[in-house]
């Protein structure tokens, strides 16, 4: 993601000569005082009000708060890989059923996903909260975050996985036909290995997004992150300086995997060629000259 | 159906503010994500930078932990607003990172061609980006802002958790009264889906109209 | 519902949580908490230690065969759903999460070295809406979370009790001279807990004043100094509370409602109603009941322990 990539970006401007750069410093050194301008009025802000006063900092040197927050960010990752697993294994199958040849099965997985994708996953988590007890169901904190998340996040899966098919060229499924294999076997050792890995990127950016999506475990008092910061901040009192270092922590944590994600997209591959191809959509073809160059 | 009727004006009043949220944000959130794509492309280094980080602080950290902080942070940076205009801004500025993400995506598939022309034809800098290259990037990523626009639309949800009383706020006060759970959130789930809905055709139709063919 | 469930609250507020902590109880030494400012848990751990060590153990012959009592015994271990975040009422310390101190995790412990002879409790932090559903599929044994004995909630759980007297106050920033009570809300802006008592309780006292709901009793009084309300209502015991921890807000006028706590049970589970309030009785009148409340309410309320309400005293107990 670094803005330095080649892309149609670096043709916006010549290599700039004399006038140009001496435009640029300026144009930098007005932005640099801007945005510090920004920042610095935001921590004179902070500091008028007592927000940075060093009492009000001291407490996250306490190791046990660390340890404190740090369970709560397991339960973060641990919510995240099962929603993960299972999220992604509902998604392949769902991503299989929709371009599947039967109309009816194609047709309930693209319900399925078109429904799940348009509730907000709240509302979801109210409906167990409150709807599965009225029927007798309870389940374990942990399933009461999971389940909703899951619901959501295997229809963008199986969106992701579904654009991953396609975007292989015919050519290959018409190849392993041809060498006798069976439909299963087409898509099982040919269609989705190559599809998975195109989508890889995408898959890691979800997985960020999934990771977020866990915060809402502070609904459910599930013991993640953002609950820890919650009832930390009803013991210490500190909300600002305690939300700010949660926010900090997520950062660090999404951060790393966006990183992961964008070196993916970045990594040529030579098995990415395939993707090189005329893809099926419209207008395709000239989005692949221009982030080839 | 009682409990309907009963709170209809209620629930007028909340599909409201949602839809007030969704639009205004998504508004907000086209214009300052354009404005965040622009700084990403310029040949400033640290408004590259600067955008930069920007865009990946809104698409690491979770809205919620945002709304909070905004909520009840902002405050003590001096600036204090009423709830729904906080949500809002918040709403806007998370989303502007997604929309920003979307038009660089859209700026790559302008052809080199298109701007090797431009410059030839001695546009500068700033009439390239504005005639050339953004309203083709624009076009060729009305289906992905679309996404953004249903994604916005489901986050407003959260906004309920910071005391925004909208749709979902709303049904849940009334489920607390009537405690009739299943018939309370499918009803406002599928409200949800009508936005999304609509989102999504709208998006189909301007794409259609703008779609470049080449 | 004092604080507990106020406070995390919107967000349990809306859900229910089961939270599977399992919390050993055993009371511990605050350790590095001193250098939390703040940091409510003024009790003295040593105190608590002793409290427990000295409290009643029930009989043997209390415990008949196939009872609720005997079973927990069995296990070990007694599951309750208490609150995690509630100063003063039940609130884990993040520098030692084993540690939860207040006046209902006190209870909790004490009616645990009631059938154990030690204490030994699990706690699953409930929210208000899934309490019924905590106690009717089994996950909880008791709820000890300010829960307010009503007629209606007594048709799907038993109470015992109640073990508290509280009452909703009135609470305004320090330099609001304007706002004496309840009475004078009309109109106003009032900021309450989510899915607390106040809920109702505002609008039925002062129709024409205007509820924002907040999730937890930091971001409320957060809220209130914020100005993004004129008042905040909540129970008086929480407010005194805040008060004492910050001089920027003050309480005003005298509680105007009533709220009878009660233990949460199975419903119908009589046997297992009389073992408790059979417990209650004992820990009131050997001092504990009034060294719990010492420990933790009574450490920002300047007033002689209260008297505990009589038990069974109020409709749905």
């Amino acid at each position: 993601m670094s803005s330095k990539k080649p892309g149609a970006v670096s043709y916006l401007y010549e290599v700039p000569g004399p006038r140009g750069r001496r435009r640029i410093l300026i144009g930098s050194i007005v932005s640099a005082l801007a945005l510090a301008g920004l920042v610095g009025a935001a921590l004179w802000q902070f500091g008028v009000n007592g927000q940075l006063d060093a009492d009000r900092w001291l407490p996250f040197l306490d190791v046990a708060i660390w340890q404190y927050l740090g369970v709560g960010l397991l339960g973060t990752l641990q919510a995240a890989a099962i929603v993960a697993v299972l999220g992604a294994a509902l998604g392949v199958l769902l991503a299989l059923g929709r371009v599947s040849p039967l109309r009816w099965l194609s047709w309930v997985c693209g319900a399925y996903i078109e429904i799940a994708r348009t509730i907000p996953v709240l509302l979801l988590i109210y409906l167990m909260l409150f709807g599965l007890p009225q029927l007798g169901i309870n389940f374990p904190v942990l399933w009461k975050l999971v389940i909703p998340l899951t619901v959501a996040n295997s229809a963008v899966f199986a969106e992701i996985f579904r654009a991953g098919i396609l975007s292989l060229p015919r050519g290959q499924s018409e190849a392993a036909f041809s060498l006798g294999m069976r439909g299963g076997q087409v898509m099982r050792l040919v269609v989705l290995p190559q599809a998975v890995r195109n989508v890889t990127p995408s898959l890691v950016t979800q997985l960020v997004s999934l990771m977020k999506d866990t915060s809402l475990g502070y609904i459910v008092a599930f013991t993640e992150l953002l609950y820890r910061g919650q009832v930390l901040s009803s013991f210490n009192h500190l909300l600002i300086q305690t939300y700010l270092v949660v926010t900090i922590i997520y950062l660090v944590v999404n951060g790393s995997l966006s990183g992961l994600a964008s070196r993916l997209q970045t990594r040529p591959g030579r098995r990415r060629a395939a993707m090189t191809l005329p893809l099926p959509t419209p207008g395709g073809s000239s989005t692949k000259k221009a982030s080839n160059v | 159906m009682e409990m309907i009727t009963e709170n209809a004006g209620l629930l007028l009043d909340a599909i409201g503010t949602t839809l007030l949220m969704v639009v205004v944000a998504g508004v907000g959130s086209l214009i300052l994500g354009v404005l965040v794509t622009v700084a990403r492309v310029s040949p400033i280094p640290i408004l590259r930078r600067a955008a930069f980080l920007y865009v990946q602080f809104f698409i690491n950290v979770p809205l919620l932990a945002l709304l909070l902080l905004a909520v009840f942070a902002l405050p003590d940076a001096g600036l204090i607003l009423p709830l729904l205009p906080t949500a809002i801004i918040v709403l806007t500025v998370y989303e502007s990172a997604y929309v920003a993400e979307a038009v660089r995506s859209g700026v790559n598939t302008v052809a080199v061609g298109q701007i090797e022309a431009s410059r030839a034809l001695g546009l500068t800098l700033w009439q390239t980006l504005r005639l050339v290259v953004i309203p083709q990037s624009l076009r060729a990523v009305v289906q992905p802002i679309g996404n953004v626009m249903i994604a916005l639309a489901m986050n407003t949800a959260l906004a309920a958790v910071v005391g925004v009383v909208e749709l979902t706020s709303r049904v849940n006060k009334i489920n607390l009264v009537y405690a009739q759970p299943i018939e309370i959130f499918t009803g406002a789930g599928i409200v949800y889906m009508l936005i999304a809905l609509a989102i999504g055709l709208a998006a189909g139709r301007i794409e259609r109209k703008v779609a470049i063919l080449r | 519902m004092f604080s507990s469930r106020l406070f995390r609250r919107r967000a349990a507020a809306l859900g229910a949580g089961v939270a599977v902590t399992a919390l050993a109880l055993t009371a511990c030494s605050t350790g590095s908490s001193d250098n939390v400012p703040g940091g409510d848990d003024t009790s003295d751990a040593s105190s608590v230690e002793e409290m427990l060590a000295n409290a009643p153990v029930a009989d043997e012959s209390l415990f008949t065969p196939g009872s609720t009592m005997e079973k927990i015994r069995e296990r070990g271990t007694l599951i309750v759903a208490e609150a995690l975040d509630a100063p003063l009422l039940s609130q884990q310390d993040p520098t030692n999460p084993e540690n939860v101190s207040g006046f209902d995790a006190y209870l909790a412990q004490l009616l645990s070295v009631y059938i154990f002879g030690e204490p030994s409790v699990e706690i699953v932090p409930p929210a208000s809406e899934t309490r019924e559903a905590l106690l009717q599929n089994g996950t909880v044994d008791v709820v000890f979370n300010t829960y307010t004995i009503t007629e209606e909630r007594a048709e799907q759980v038993s109470f015992a009790g109640p073990y508290f007297n509280s009452g909703l106050a009135v609470a305004v920033p320090a330099d609001n001279d304007e706002i004496n009570g309840i009475d004078d809300l009309g109109g106003k802006t009032v900021i309450v807990g989510a899915n607390t008592p106040a809920v109702t309780a505002v609008p039925e006292a002062q129709p024409t004043a205007e509820l924002i709901d907040f999730a937890t009793d930091p971001q409320a009084v957060q809220a209130l100094l914020q100005g993004r309300g004129d008042a905040y209502v909540q129970d008086y015991v929480l407010l005194a509370s805040n008060a004492a921890n910050n001089d920027e807000l003050k309480v005003v006028g005298q509680p105007f409602t009533e709220e009878p706590y009660g233990i949460g049970l199975q419903h119908g589970d009589e046997e297992f109603k009389k073992f408790i309030n059979d417990w209650l009785l004992e820990i009131q009148e050997s001092g504990e009941w009034g060294q719990a409340w010492e420990l933790s309410l009574g450490t920002v309320v300047e007033s002689e322990i209260p008297t505990p309400p009589s038990i069974g005293s109020v409709p749905g107990s």
